[in-house]
């Protein structure tokens, strides 16, 4: 109703469809969606537009951002752009148009209703205002009923009757007017009604005919400006391609030129190649002919030489086959022999195995043999040596038993010799009156079986040594004089020591290379041992004596060495002194062992000798304090050790011939001069002794008699003596007693006496 | 081989065959028998023979020339099978055996008007139902049907059973019959004519009738109508119902007892939405629904389970109405309440106001052409400062004036959700147009405002319309912008940086 509205003052009204299909919301991933792909990828994107708009900002400050993002968009999206805003502002407009006629409906519709509620009211008002007025007329009857009722008069009465019927009318009348009022309001409405159900029939077909014309509208405008973002696309397109094309064309051109630029050259190198190709074939041809020419000359003087080569041929062939017959024959008599050979050679190799069989089971039953022999062998040797302890045993046994029991006698018979020189003595002093000298004899002396000392070889000296040097190392000093006391000569085991090892080390060479690797697992000190021993039966040294040699000529060469180097003399010189001094070290020795074998005989010579050996004593003690002083065989260049070793052994050669002798008699113990030992105990008193002893005892005895009678006689004399006091004191006991007083008086006191 | 077809090709080509062989070889051997033409054309039958065997090779070309003859013209037995399905289908309903190709040949060949009982729970294919809809609606708007043709089939079918329905004569059975074959597809029951039941013997007591219409509420228990209660209990899926109490194209037989909507049918109404937990969608316009009868339908929705939106426009509903609705509001999860065209007044508005102060669930509220007057408009205006889920909201024609108009303009900066804003045919003024041009320019949100026939000048007007525009390219920018999802839900920040 209101076709005069403006529209573009209304676009507040807004079309939800038009709007809904224009802008769909782009539904792309959800930040918050259940999948977490998606959320990450929403995230991205939300990332990449911040970017993008900072980006846009960034370039907006210094240029105008607007424009340039317009002309940035393409023109399809202008024209898209465009096209919403129009579609949008027509549809709104549009159905602006449409409902307009509703909202003035509507407000027709408002005002029918504030009419007809204001003509309500009014007909209410009037109608009541009408009840009242009726009411009071009625009334007014009423009462003039009343009043009628007392008229007798029927005049009146009538009178009042017209009245009243008057009034009634009026009434009715009133009431009619009323109600013919209503029915034209009523008929008023009616037509109202009928009109307005025309007017809103029109108003529908003027919708129906609006909204046919803008489905119309619309449908016309979005056709068209889908024409025209359509065009503007293909406008796009259309420069696109165009773009594009020339691109593609001029490219294309490009790639023409190029290709008519290798055609060229590729003709141009076909002809050179032709060119080429001609004069190869020329040359080639004239080649191939004067080949042909060379070649048919060639094989004419070949064809020659063939017809030469068949002749010789023929010939070859005839010889040839000659000796082919020849071969033949031998190789038929080469046959038989090979048969032969092989068949001998058959035969051999059964009589090789057969013996190698034979061998592998003597192997087997040697082995066996050997085995057992082995076995056997180890056995012995086993028993051999269990008896040769057994025997070492029962030796030491035996000469421990041999030595007690000599003991026991010796002591005994020196018992008895004591009691006889004890006598002797009693006699002598006491009987005699004569001075008694005991009797100095050397078995009187003598304690222990009559042997001498056992000569020890110079291994077992050297095993002493080296244990007791190591177990006492710190008690050096104690066990020096102890362990030596048997040395001849007091040589400190220390240096001894030290000059063995000394040796040991220096002289490796005389040791076997095999023994030096067997040592090499062994302790040291048994190690030392062995080495030593070595040594000394590669140096010929096997006695004790020849040890102590050859530690008094190291020292010896010391002092000498000392001495020499000092007096600078030579080399030889200083051998030559000590070949001397060897030689009478092992004189010493040999008497030495003579003084041993019977002190008593040769106690002069070794008095002498002592005389003698006092210059060596002094000598060597000189030089071992010397050499004390000096304190060390490490003094002794181990560079020196060598020439002393050459000569000792050029010095020790000649006592080497004497050596067996003595070591056989070594350990058998000679029982000579026992029986003349114990016989010279018993012979103490000697036989003149005795017989003075016999006639001292006859004497003795002779005055023994005189003597017992004299003691007889004195002990008669004693005991007469005794009873002669004895009686003398009874006398005066007698005298002086009582009793002779009493005795005075009369006899009867007496008796009374001893009835008390 | 030349001889084979031609038996084949059955009796009638063959005569034809032999009438052109005869023409033919009348022409070719024209010379050699110059009377043969006179002899045949007169007699053809004793002619056959004759040309047949003097004129073998002929005969090929000819038989060739038989362009009706084909090998298509002998079925196959699946066609032949399929055939008599279809003719006997409705005996024997033969389809979920059949292959899929064969079903759907079965199915192109049906005939639409199959009776319901065969066709119901056995055809779902869509073609079949479109052509029984096609053949018996000449309109058919298929999207409002959730674009399936066979509920479209059968809610307009018993759309037209309700329709027709008149209590008394017509046998229920005829409805009930139909439920089992229906409850599966039918959605939504549209009705907008219930019959009401027939008095043949007194038509002029009708006329009477007609005038105390108005009064006569006295013999309304026999004016009830169908009972929809059985109907809908065994529809399972139902979910919008839509009704209108009232005869359509009556014409002259125009009489007030037709468009009664009786305390009973309230009642039974009532009693069968209560009972119906699928329901989504209940409207009942045009109605004459009273305060007392809205109240008993209302009350029968408190709380219902499924109910979204509520219809109750064109009745004659007042405050105590309004008032039960408001209630609902507050005890459903109620999305769409349409109150348009009743008889609300302030009070009611008043009430509602309170009860959309704390919703959130309500989207759209419609209280179109009723009188709330500015004291129900305040009231609305100060429950929008509160409310955070209104999006629609329509007040045209509610005499609202300047003081609504002023709290509005202070409510609309403060407001982020609503959308749409209906305020046409009030008296707002030209002062109130300034206010709330003033009150709009601070909004980023609402996109619709109409205010026309509202006593606004025409320059506000067109400054609001810049407004909603700007606000709309904004909306639009948001939605495009790939920071819309993050934008939508932490609201004004964003929107101040992209406005």
């Amino acid at each position: 109703m209101n076709p005069a509205m403006n529209p573009s003052g209304n676009i507040a009204v807004m079309e939800q469809n038009g709007d809904d299909h224009l802008a769909t919301p782009i539904h792309g991933p959800s930040v918050h969606s259940d999948n977490p792909q998606e959320r990450i990828q929403a995230r991205r994107l939300r990332i990449a537009a911040r970017q993008e708009a900072r980006r846009r900002e960034a370039l907006g400050e210094y240029l105008d951002g607007k424009k340039e993002s317009e002309e940035e968009q393409s023109r399809s999206y202008k024209q898209k752009e465009e096209s919403r805003l129009k579609l949008t502002k027509l549809l709104l407009c549009g159905t602006e148009l449409v409902t307009n006629i509703q909202v003035a409906t509507d407000i027709r519709e408002i005002h029918r209703r504030v009419e007809e509620e204001e003509v309500k009211r009014q007909r209410l008002e009037k109608l009541e205002n009408e009840v009242k007025t009726s009411q009071d007329k009625f009334d007014e009857i009423t009462a003039k009923w009343e009043e009628g009722r007392q008229k007798r008069i029927p005049q009146e009465l009538w009178e009042m009757l017209n009245t009243q019927r008057v009034h009634c009318a009026g009434l009715i009348e009133d009431k009619n007017k009323l109600i013919s009022e209503l029915q034209q309001e009523l008929k008023i409405k009616d037509d109202q009604y009928v009109k307005d159900l025309k007017k809103q029939s029109d108003d529908i077909n003027l919708l129906l005919e609006r909204m046919e014309e803008q489905v119309k509208n619309v449908m016309k405008n979005f056709r068209q400006e889908l024409i025209h973002i359509e065009k503007a696309f293909e406008l796009e397109r259309q420069e696109l391609l165009s773009s594009n094309k020339k691109k593609w064309e001029r490219a294309l051109q490009a790639h023409n030129a190029k290709e008519l630029e290798y055609l060229i050259t590729r003709m141009k190198k076909v002809e050179d190649y032709e060119k080429q190709l001609n004069k190869q074939r020329a040359w080639d041809c004239e080649e191939y002919n004067t080949i042909k020419i060379k070649l048919e000359r060639d094989v004419q003087i070949l064809e020659q030489q063939l017809q030469q080569m068949k002749a010789t041929y023929q010939l070859n062939q005839e010889k040839l086959e000659y000796n082919f017959q020849v071969l033949k024959k031998r190789d038929e008599e080469s046959t038989v022999i090979k048969s032969q050979q092989k068949r001998k050679l058959n035969r051999l190799h059964d009589v090789l195995n057969n013996l190698r069989t034979k061998y592998a089971k003597q192997i087997k039953q040697f082995q066996e043999e050997n085995q057992s022999l082995i076995s056997d062998f180890k056995r012995l040797v086993g028993q051999f040596k269990e008896l040769q302890r057994a025997m070492r045993h029962f030796t030491i046994i035996d000469a421990e038993k041999f030595r007690e029991i000599w003991l026991m006698n010796e002591e005994e018979a020196k018992a008895l010799a004591q009691r006889a020189f004890d006598v002797d003595c009693v006699i002598h002093v006491q009987h005699l009156g004569l001075p008694w000298k005991t009797p100095d004899f050397w078995f009187l002396r003598n304690v222990g079986p009559l042997s001498m000392q056992q000569r020890k070889s110079a291994t077992q000296i050297l095993e002493e040594l080296l244990l007791q040097t190591e177990e006492d190392g710190t008690e050096e000093a104690v066990s020096e004089d102890e362990s030596y006391l048997d040395l001849p000569k007091q040589v400190s085991a220390k240096t001894t020591r030290r000059i063995l090892m000394l040796l040991c080390d220096e002289s490796g060479f005389l040791i076997e290379s095999k023994l030096l690797s067997l040592l090499l697992p062994l302790e040291k000190s048994e190690s030392y041992l062995l080495r030593l021993d070595a040594i000394f039966s590669a140096l010929g040294i096997e006695s004790e004596d020849d040890l102590y040699k050859l530690v008094n000529f190291f020292l010896r060469y010391r002092s000498h060495h000392l001495s020499s180097a000092k007096e600078s003399t030579s080399i030889y010189t200083e051998r030559t002194s000590l070949m001397s001094a060897l030689e009478r070290v092992s004189l010493l020795s040999q008497v030495d062992r003579r003084s041993q074998v019977s002190k008593s005989e040769v106690e002069s010579i070794v008095e002498q000798e002592t005389l003698q050996g006092g210059d060596y004593e002094s000598l060597e003690d000189r030089e071992l304090r010397e050499k004390e002083d000096l304190s060390s065989p490490r003094l002794i260049h181990p560079n020196d050790v060598l020439k002393i070793l050459e000569a000792f052994v050029m010095g020790l050669k000649k006592p080497k011939e004497i050596r067996p002798v003595v070591r056989v008699k070594k350990d058998v113990r000679d029982n000579s001069r026992d029986s003349e030992y114990w016989e010279s105990l018993a012979l103490v008193i000697p036989v003149s002794k005795q017989n003075l002893w016999d006639a001292l005892y006859k004497a003795l005895e002779k005055y023994y008699l005189v003597l017992t009678q004299r003691a007889k006689l004195l002990m008669e004399n004693d005991s007469l003596e005794q009873q002669n006091a004895e009686m003398q004191s009874l006398l005066q006991q007698y005298l002086q007693a009582k009793v002779n007083a009493e005795l005075q008086i009369p006899p009867t006191q007496g008796f009374r006496m001893p009835t008390k | 081989m030349q001889d084979s077809p031609s038996a084949t090709s059955g009796l009638r080509t063959h005569s034809q065959s032999a009438f052109n062989l005869q023409s033919q070889a009348s022409t070719a051997g024209g010379a050699s028998s110059g009377a043969s033409p006179l002899k045949t054309s007169p007699n053809p039958a004793p002619m056959h023979l004759k040309p047949k065997t003097t004129n073998v090779r002929r005969m090929r070309r000819i038989i060739s020339e038989d362009a009706e003859w084909t090998l298509a013209i002998v079925p196959f037995l699946t066609e032949l099978c399929i055939q008599h399905i279809v003719k006997n289908f409705q005996n024997n309903p033969i389809l979920k055996q059949l292959l899929p190709e064969h079903q759907k040949k079965v199915l192109s060949h049906l005939p639409h008007d199959l009776p319901l009982t065969v066709t119901a729970n056995l055809i779902d294919d869509e073609n079949y139902w479109h052509r029984c809809c096609i053949k018996r609606w000449p309109v058919c708007h298929v999207d409002k049907h959730g674009g399936s043709w066979k509920r479209m089939f059968f809610e307009r079918h018993l759309e037209n059973l309700l329709k027709l329905f008149i209590p008394g004569t017509t046998d229920p059975n005829v409805i009930l019959d139909l439920l089992p074959l229906c409850r599966n597809y039918v959605r939504r029951i549209q009705v907008d004519q219930f019959l009401p039941p027939v008095r043949l013997p007194t038509p002029p007591q009708a006329e009477e009738q007609s005038d105390s219409g108005s009064e006569g509420e006295g013999n309304e228990p026999e004016k009830d109508h169908y009972q929809l209660e059985s109907l809908v209990a065994g529809l399972k899926h139902l979910e919008e119902l839509d009704l209108v109490y009232g005869v359509k194209d009556c014409g002259m037989n125009f009489e007030w007892n037709l468009f009664l909507f009786t305390f009973r049918d309230c009642h039974s109404l009532a009693a069968t939405i209560k009972a119906c937990h699928t329901l989504k969608v209940f409207r009942l316009t045009r109605s004459k629904v009273d305060d007392d009868k809205a109240r008993i339908l209302i009350r029968s929705l408190l709380d219902h389970p499924a109910l979204e939106e509520l219809d109750l426009s064109h009745n004659l509903i007042g405050d105590r109405g309004a008032r039960a609705a408001a209630k609902l509001l507050s005890h459903s999860r109620l999305r769409v309440l349409n109150l348009a065209n009743n008889q609300v007044r302030a009070p009611g508005a008043q009430s509602l106001a309170h009860a959309l102060a704390h919703n959130t669930n309500l989207v759209s509220l419609n209280l179109h052409l009723n009188c709330i007057e500015d004291e129900g408009g305040q009231a609305i205006a100060h429950a929008l400062e509160t409310n955070k889920c209104l999006t629609r909201l329509h007040l045209g024609g509610n005499e609202l004036s300047e003081p609504t108009a002023t709290l509005l303009s202070q409510v609309l900066p403060v407001n982020t959700t609503l959308i749409s804003l209906n305020l046409t045919c009030n008296h707002i003024g030209l002062d109130g147009g300034k206010q709330l041009l003033e009150g709009m320019s601070d909004n980023k949100t609402i996109l619709e405002f109409d205010l026309r026939l509202s006593d606004v000048s025409q320059e506000s007007e067109y400054l609001i319309g810049q407004v909603l525009h700007a606000n709309r390219e904004a909306t639009r920018q948001r939605t495009l912008s790939p920071g819309y999802f993050m934008s939508s839900i932490t609201n004004n920040s964003t929107e101040n940086s992209v406005g």
